[in-house]
């Protein structure tokens, strides 16, 4: 992964398109993406709106949302699902940090990997964490039973899960690889030479990182603690499993169940409402910070790396490599023991295990399905359609929002970038609940078809998209396309010789992105699918509900292949993810 | 504070440094060279942020290769300003007093003293990124000499300014060195610069010094190719030597005979470089004493100031630069003519 570190000049639209004089002539490639959002984003979006603000008779009213702010147990949900984020955000930057110090400042061999894998969580669906969280950590999982073996000890002596610590573990373990790698990226690109004009003016150790460095790296832990804390706010499967309960509820598994156990879809939609307004402030948080992150690489030099045999020679070298030794198995052991468990038989629940591809032959063969079950065959089959209907919707959508707002000017931009990056901030179960809300009641309900979930993913997929596509847009120069088009190519011809070969790439890792996205998602599919749609998370979900570890874990295994060569895909592209 | 280098070494897989060098006390020397010379690797060292496999840096009477780099009392100014974003002009003036213990009345004084030097009066409190370039570099001059060091750094302080604010500095950064009579290392790859600002010029080439001395030396008597190319325009000529005849050493080549500065080192029958300056020619009519050259005109370029002319004979290029309008035809025969005195023999270089 030795990508070169070039300059990229950035071309703002400064230059608006030639061939378009007339301002309002971008209204023709906005209708597309205009009329789907309207349909399958803000219609559900603003018919949790009017759920949550009117009562029965249909009038206005604050009531619904009050009674969730003055209701004890609610309350103390919020107060919940924010002390856990809080609680996993600290485990993760002080997890992360040293790593971020590590890959920063020192080469070694086996970089390239471990700064590989901490892109791993943006493509691992959170199903996998729960599943790898479960048979790695679990009474009976491998940590548990290798301590047991080395002690002599009868019961486990580690109890985890179904507590605040598991979901603080898992949820650590889920983001600081994110912390790692968008605290090390600007560490690097501190200027060095700040650090040696402190030097040369007597500022040494201590006062030299807190005076000098920290200083600098500080809008970068900020940016990632948010971004942290916004993924640990609206997590919901590692809750839903590892939670184990209503004690441990967040206000994302509330409005699940207020949803689709005790069918409230006024206090849903209300507690809904609450959580995207608490969710977008955090989101503009972070956008601040990052604005404020992006201002201090400004100076973009790199620093040189140095070998880590210098930091061996150093107190601080045994704790590193054991450091990396540990980071390395954080992320790699739970989930290589949910493959290793899927190769394995036991006979009753004590009984000897034994090497086995039963649970692959299964998965395979046993195609029975019900009205009740699926077959796990068709549950691959649905994630991989699932999968592709999510690239063929979120591509044109993404890459003609991505193509109007970075090339074309238009009136009330900011608005449309805002607008069109709303679903970032909007949770996956609020989606769903929105799809469920806003056509129950219409001829055409489309809560159960496969369209409903297949929309549901483009919306969740299309703001990446238009991320990775909107960044090759930039990188071209604007200029190359008036000399196309004064060497004689009309608008179509440049598009089709000129820019599409150039912004291949940024559609490649887009399709790529969404894909992942799409063959992960468990939240908004929960609340949509019906029992023939069942895709590959929600079978894993049911068998880990039903004890069923093994079978999950082939299930798990053959997803994790499909993210691995998706992560492939996006780490040989080089693709920026965050 | 003097300075000396003594046979600094330091090994790289592609690379290595071998220097060495002293200063007196006050002096301003300059490592001149093209980028990749080692030039500013050579500044680090002196700094203490890399250090040498072998030799020894004396400053003032004492060693100091052993020490770290915050116990070396250097100031440092670097290319890209380097000044701390999260501090304002003060605070990054006021940051290496501070460190050495200065506290409240003290470091306010000397911060104004220092913005008083830098011509920068009243911009205490002004952010980092409200300064333009060249006030960013006045203030991390200051900062550098906020704690009185005993030598000051700085690695092509210049080239991130445009020129005409660069000539500006370049006085402001000479005045304020012979004032504090500060023994200063200046690294820069711009040779005008080099001459303009410098007591000595050490021209560094693949990491190590071709030659040491002062602008004139450097200038009228490179000791190699390298340099005579490297801080002017050259013409060269291959020659052999052929003897010494009244004061000079005459030379053949395939464009005649000529007659340079005497070379008495040198033996009959060497291989040798002829160069002379395209200041230093003259177009001439008629016969003449000196060293002459026929060549076809290629092309002139009137310059304001001067003419610069491109001329060819047999394959090889020829520059005259004239320092009134001259007025010729492209294809024209001219004859080149330089003085014996401005002929310099160099040993022919090592491709």
């Amino acid at each position: 992964m030795a990508r070169g570190h070039h300059e990229v000049k950035l071309y703002r639209r400064e230059n608006p398109d030639p061939g378009s004089a007339r301002p309002w002539g971008t209204l023709p490639l906005l209708a597309f993406p205009l009329l789907f959002l309207s349909l399958f984003f803000f219609f559900p979006l603003g018919s949790i709106l009017v759920e949550g603000l009117t009562d029965e008779g249909g009038s206005f009213t604050l009531g619904h949302i009050r009674s969730i702010l003055t209701d004890r147990y609610y309350l103390r949900v919020i107060g919940f699902t924010a002390t856990q984020a809080a609680l996993s955000t600290v485990a993760s930057v002080i997890l992360g940090l040293p790593g971020a110090y590590i890959l920063a400042r020192f080469s070694f061999r086996g970089k390239s990997v471990i700064k590989a894998l901490t892109t791993v969580p943006f493509v691992l669906p959170s199903i996998i964490v729960v599943l790898g969280f479960v048979i790695f950590f679990g009474n009976n999982g491998f940590l548990n039973r290798a301590l047991m073996a080395v002690t002599g000890l009868e019961d486990p002596p580690l109890k985890v899960l179904y507590s605040l610590r598991a979901i603080v573990l898992a949820h650590a373990f889920y983001n600081f690889p994110i912390c790692i790698r968008l605290v090390s990226s600007v560490w690097s690109r501190i200027n060095p030479n700040l650090e040696r004009a402190a030097q040369g003016l007597g500022a040494h150790g201590l006062k030299l990182f807190s005076r000098v460095t920290l200083p600098q790296l500080l809008p970068g832990i900020l940016a990632a603690a948010s971004l942290t804390f916004i993924f640990c706010f609206t997590s919901f499967a590692i809750i839903l499993v590892l939670g184990g309960g209503p004690k441990y509820s967040t206000i994302e598994v509330v409005i699940y169940r207020l949803a689709k156990v005790s069918l409230d879809l006024k206090a849903g939609s209300a507690f809904a409402i609450v959580e995207s307004l608490l969710s977008i402030l955090f989101m503009w948080g972070y956008i601040k910070l990052q604005g404020r992150v992006s201002f201090a690489e400004k100076a973009g030099r790199k620093h040189e790396e140095r070998p880590f045999s210098l930091l061996f020679r150093t107190p601080w070298g045994i704790p590193a490599a054991l450091y990396l030794v540990i980071v390395f198995l954080i992320i790699v052991a739970p989930m290589l023991s949910a493959v290793g468990n899927s190769f394995v038989r036991r006979s009753g629940w004590a009984g000897n295990s034994r090497p086995s591809l039963f649970w692959y032959a299964k998965l395979f063969f046993d195609t029975e399905t019900s009205a009740f079950t699926v077959s796990y065959l068709s549950a691959i089959k649905n994630s991989l359609f699932f999968g592709l209907m999510t690239i063929t919707f979120s591509l044109p959508l993404g890459t003609l929002i991505a193509y109007v707002t970075t090339r074309r000017k238009f009136p009330a931009q900011g608005l449309f970038d805002a607008v069109t990056m709303l679903p970032l901030g909007i949770s996956s179960i609020i989606l769903g609940l929105g799809y469920i809300r806003a056509y129950q009641n219409l001829p055409w309900d489309i809560t159960g078809r496969w369209y409903a979930i297949a929309f549901a993913h483009t919306i969740i997929a299309y703001p990446f998209v238009i991320r990775s596509t909107s960044a090759v847009f930039r990188k071209i120069n604007p200029s190359i396309i008036k000399a196309a088009m004064s060497l004689g190519a009309n608008r179509w011809r440049t598009f089709w010789s000129v820019e599409l070969p150039l912004i291949k790439s940024g559609i490649i890792a887009g399709a790529t992105f969404a894909f992942a996205i799409s063959i992960g998602e468990i939240n908004a599919t929960l609340m949509l699918y019906n029992p023939r749609l069942t895709t590959i998370p929600i079978a894993i979900y049911r068998l880990i509900g039903s004890y069923n570890y093994f079978a999950a874990c082939a299930l798990g295994t053959i997803l994790m292949l499909l993210c691995f060569i998706v992560f492939l895909l996006i780490d040989k592209m080089g693709f920026e993810v965050t | 504070m003097s300075l000396t280098l003594k046979n600094i070494k330091k090994s790289y897989p592609d690379f290595e440094i071998d220097v060495s060098f002293d200063i007196e006390n006050g002096k301003l020397i300059t490592l001149l060279g093209p980028s990749g010379c080692g030039k500013t690797t050579t500044l680090h060292i002196i700094a203490g942020f890399i250090g040498p496999d072998s030799g020894s840096i004396i400053l003032g009477g004492t060693r100091v290769d052993m020490l770290p780099p915050y116990k070396r009392e250097a100031g440092l100014v670097f290319q890209d300003y380097a000044l701390f974003p999260n501090m304002n002009v003060a605070r990054n003036i006021a940051f290496g007093l501070r460190m050495h213990g200065w506290t409240g009345d003290r470091i306010e004084r000397r911060v104004e003293e220092l913005l008083d030097l830098v011509h920068l009066e009243g911009f205490e409190r002004r952010s980092i990124t409200s300064l333009s370039g060249g006030e960013q570099q006045r203030v991390a001059l200051a900062r550098a000499l906020a704690p009185n060091p005993r030598i000051l750094l700085l690695d092509e302080p210049l080239s991130a300014l445009d020129a005409k604010l660069r000539k500006e500095l370049r006085a402001d950064i000479r005045r304020i060195q012979k004032k504090l009579a500060l023994t200063t290392v200046y690294v820069t790859h711009d040779q005008e610069e080099a001459f303009a600002i410098s007591d000595r010029i050490a021209v560094m080439k693949n990491g190590s010094i071709e030659q040491t001395g002062t602008s004139q030396e450097i200038y009228n008597n490179p000791k190699t190719l390298f340099v005579a190319e490297f801080v002017g325009l050259t013409n060269t000529i291959e020659a052999r030597v052929l003897g010494r005849r009244g004061g000079f050493t005459e030379v053949e080549s395939e464009f005649g005979r000529f007659l340079a500065r005497d070379g008495s080192e040198l033996s009959a029958g060497q291989k040798i470089s002829l160069v002379f300056r395209p200041e230093r020619s003259r177009l001439v009519r008629g016969e003449a004493d000196a060293n002459i050259i026929e060549a076809e005109v290629k092309s002139c370029e009137y310059l304001g100031d001067s003419t610069l002319l491109e001329l060819e004979a047999k394959g090889t290029r020829f520059t005259v630069k004239l320092s009134q309008a001259v007025f010729c035809t492209t294809g024209e025969t001219r004859r080149i003519s330089f003085s014996p005195e401005d002929c310099i023999l160099l040993p022919v270089s090592h491709p």
